[in-house]
């Protein structure tokens, strides 16, 4: 049958035109990466020559080639340009059935006379592109790598760095001649040179600055403290010597691995130290449920207490809150997480009584007022109280304990508990039903009360009754002509 | 490609629809004025071999359409007002005590007005699921069951139902299965400004239209077979199962708007009746083959009364078929989806 190679030939037709906008696409995108390419040997053109315009040009042309080529050489099927010719030429899928029914073996009825049809009709649509023209979105940026390979072609060579790393490694003196001698005298002499110190004075300098504190340098250091260290920074005047600092680096990392003298950056430049504990302990008792109870928190904090109590001297000690610390760290090695907080807020209390007591006057019961009280004697004190103490301390003396209505709390100060019913809203509970009439005051009201309905959460529970209905009308539990209503009505509530 | 006989019977045969089509629709369009579509559809139902349901408010000509098509064609006609208080055996039939020339009385079966090659239900969902589904078998099977004996009706047998969609008081809307029952359902809407002065000036006037039988029941039951050798390209049939499994909520790739307003989607008895009628109507047309043209035609009549919203549909005031007419679109997408990407 003739008819059919029309078909085909319509089709082969299509194919081509495909092909050459795959080429056209793919051409685009290999453009576009020739380009960028062709690019690199431009910005090498100092060491590659003339020989970067030839690979240049090279690279651009070969990219897009290879992408016009791959576009062209892919595959198209004919089913896929026979729809692409129906939908081309408006021939409302004749040409791709009758080629898919004209080749099937169990063709029959009218798969003969649809042959013939669309023949007819392929042979007079008159032949024309109908493949639309595609590009790649990156086209548009071709002209970019094109604009920049131009200015590299007609700007003069860049120049490439040359050179090393400079040496950190620990010189001998060896070394500095070996390195005086590759560098070259000249340059040698221009640059300024650390002077050249005795080892001893070297080390009696640097304990110098481990003992003297600088002016101003906050608080004053400890016997042994090696803050001053890193206080120090006369260093950044100095000419650059690589060999002290490496020097100056190891002792340092030494020091980092001594936990116990580490300096306490914290109370020298943000804060003191005794007041982070505090904080550290009321966001810790601020998260007590036992569910957010960290022993590894409480563990870090009794750790920072005892560390701040033998920086702190004697008032740390055995005789301080050093025994509640250990006790404390005690319980919790137990898992008597209860102890372990009693223990805990005893020390704070009285590492909270030294902090009032080294101000000078400016606590409730701080300096002069805490000397007399301590020249007096305990014994006022103790007369005084009328319930066990914490012990005899001078800094927490007996009737200030835990008990209720004994003095002050010792626990950490926080904000006031809020009183029951204290806000108009909280009276009674949401939701709950009340029998009755029932009188409440609003304070927003002028006048008597009226009486108040219960207020149930409307929003909570809308969404429960709009599901309830939801289910009820999937289950046809509400009769179809009733169903109009109950939307309705659920619609003008969300409406409100 | 191995050579197809093409014999001039098969495309006499075609012509010869065409011709009887558009006579058909001549005699019709007689009577009716406007309503193409519904005229096209309704004779796409005949065709098809299904039956149609028509939806529109009162006065608008359907039961006057359904009549003169009957009128058109050489079958019998049978009406049915579908009334409350309608039973069953009002529809199918009924045993009748009659006596013999012997005097001896035995059980007579009577038929009833199901018995016919048309049958129009006017106003079915006035009447109680129980008698709506007494229409269900012989729609589906062709025959009646009464007293555990088969009656088979006469073929072709096609069903034209009408319903209201606005007086909802006192009536009983059809049942899902019922409805999957019908081929298509058809919405007649208004007529147009110039449709409606035509309508005046033909009513109104005491001229007599006469409708001529232009088709026996045995050219309708040549014009089945033939509509079912129409045959269909494999991306055509792609497209029209797409269709209707993007009406599945639970289809991995159903779009959001099924997922989001529609409980059931389609069945497999929506994705025949949307082939069927896309063949008849590119049979019509005098093509050979079924386009995605067709498909598109078809598939809010085929389609509509198949989705079942859910309730945020409902309440969404969702229109089923505009909801059709997305998932052409996404049915579309998928159906070329990594297939010619570069190529459209």
């Amino acid at each position: 049958m003739g008819d059919a190679s029309v078909l085909e030939r319509l089709v082969a037709d299509v194919i081509r035109q495909v092909r050459l906008r795959r080429a056209e696409f793919y051409g685009a995108r290999g453009l576009l990466a020739g380009a960028i390419a062709g690019s690199m040997p431009l910005v090498f053109r100092e060491t590659l020559g003339d020989l970067g315009y030839v690979l240049a040009a090279g690279l651009l042309l070969a990219g897009g080639l290879a992408g016009a080529l791959y576009g062209f050489l892919l595959s198209v099927p004919v089913a896929d340009a026979a729809r692409i010719a129906d939908r081309g030429y408006g021939l409302q899928d004749r040409v791709s059935t009758a080629l898919e029914w004209g080749d099937r073996t169990d063709a029959g009825g009218l798969a003969g006379a649809l042959v013939a049809d669309a023949a007819r009709r392929a042979e007079d649509v008159p032949r024309r592109r109908v493949v639309a023209r595609r590009l790649p979105r990156s086209a548009k940026f071709i002209p970019v790598p094109l604009a920049l390979g131009l200015a590299l072609a007609l700007a003069p060579p860049i120049p490439l760095p040359q050179g090393g790393l400079p040496n950190f490694s620990a010189s001998t003196s060896d070394e500095d001649d070996e390195k005086d001698e590759r560098v070259g005298k000249l340059e040698m002499d221009d640059r300024p040179k650390a002077a050249k110190r005795d080892p001893v004075t070297q080390r009696s300098e640097v304990q110098e600055r481990t003992l003297t504190p600088r002016p101003g340098g906050g608080a004053p250091s400890q016997p042994g403290d090696l803050s001053a260290l890193f206080k120090d920074t006369s260093l950044g005047g100095r000419a650059p010597d690589f060999n002290s600092f490496l020097k100056q680096g190891d002792e340092r990392l030494k020091m980092l691995e001594q936990v116990d003298r580490l300096p306490d950056l914290a109370q020298d430049f943000t804060q003191r130290q005794s007041k982070m504990v505090f904080q550290k302990a009321k966001a810790l008792q601020g998260g007590l449920n036992p569910g957010q109870f960290s022993p590894e928190k409480m563990r870090e904090l009794l750790n920072e207490m005892e560390r701040l109590g033998r920086r702190g001297g004697g008032s740390g000690g055995e005789s301080g809150w050093g025994g509640d610390i250990s006790e404390g760290m005690e319980a919790l090695d137990q898992g008597q997480h209860d102890r372990a907080m009693q223990a805990m807020e005893r020390a704070l209390s009285k590492l909270r009584s030294m902090e009032d007591g080294g101000r000078d006057g400016k606590g409730l019961r701080g300096g002069r007022e805490e000397a007399e009280r301590r020249g007096a004697g305990r014994g006022r004190d103790r007369g005084a109280g009328q319930g066990g103490g914490m012990g005899d301390e001078g800094d927490f003396p007996e009737g200030e304990g835990s008990l209720p209505g004994r003095g002050t709390s010792p626990s950490a100060k926080g904000d006031a508990t809020e009183r029951l019913r204290g806000n108009p809203f909280d009276v009674g509970v949401e939701g709950e039903m009340r029998s009755g009439k029932k009188e409440g005051m609003d304070t927003n009201l002028v006048g008597k009360g009226v009486n108040m309905p219960s207020r149930l959460q409307y929003l909570g529970v809308i969404g429960q009754y709009r599901k309830m209905m939801e289910e009820a009308i999937a289950r046809e539990q509400v009769p179809r002509e009733y169903q109009e209503q109950v939307k309705g009505y659920f619609q003008s509530l969300d409406e409100k | 490609m191995p050579d197809v006989p093409v014999t001039e019977a098969q495309e006499q045969r075609v012509q010869g629809f065409v011709t009887a089509f558009q006579t058909l629709r001549a005699e019709v369009k007689k009577v009716i004025v406007g309503h193409d579509d519904v005229i096209g559809h309704v004779l796409a139902g005949l065709f098809a071999g299904g039956h149609v349901l028509l939806e529109g408010v009162p006065g608008l000509g359907k039961t006057l359409l359904i009549k003169t098509l009957a009128e058109g064609l050489e079958l019998s006609f049978s009406r049915i007002q579908f009334t409350p208080d309608l039973m069953p055996g009002d529809i199918i039939g009924t045993n009748m005590i009659v006596e013999d020339a012997d005097g001896r009385k035995h059980f007579q079966f009577q038929r009833g007005p199901i018995f016919a090659h048309i049958l129009l239900a006017d106003e079915i969902n006035r009447a109680t699921p129980k008698t709506q589904s007494a229409l269900l078998e012989g729609m589906q099977e062709g025959c009646v069951t009464v007293s555990g004996v088969g009656h088979l009706l006469p073929a072709p047998f096609f069903v034209l139902a009408t319903q209201n969609p606005i007086e909802m008081e006192g009536t009983y809307p059809l049942p899902e299965a019922q409805l999957d029952r019908f081929l298509f359902k058809l919405r007649v809407k208004y007529p147009a400004l110039e449709q409606l002065v035509e309508i005046i000036d033909r009513t109104t006037r005491s001229r007599e239209v006469d409708v001529r039988r232009v088709m026996t029941g045995a050219e309708v039951i040549g014009f089945r077979e033939l509509i079912r050798e129409v045959p269909i390209a494999g991306h055509v049939r792609d497209l029209a199962s797409y269709l209707v499994l993007a009406t599945h909520p639970q289809w991995e790739r159903a779009p959001e708007s099924t997922r989001r307003f529609v409980r059931y989607g389609a069945s497999p008895r929506g994705a025949q009746a949307l082939v069927l009628g896309a063949k008849v109507r590119a049979l019509a047309d005098g093509r050979y083959n079924v386009s995605t043209d067709d498909l598109r035609a078809m598939a809010l009549p085929a389609l509509r009364h198949r989705l079942i919203l859910n309730f945020e549909g409902e309440a969404e005031g969702i229109d089923a078929d505009r909801l059709l007419a997305e998932l052409m679109e996404a049915a579309e997408q998928m159906a070329t989806e990594g297939k010619e990407a570069f190529l459209r």
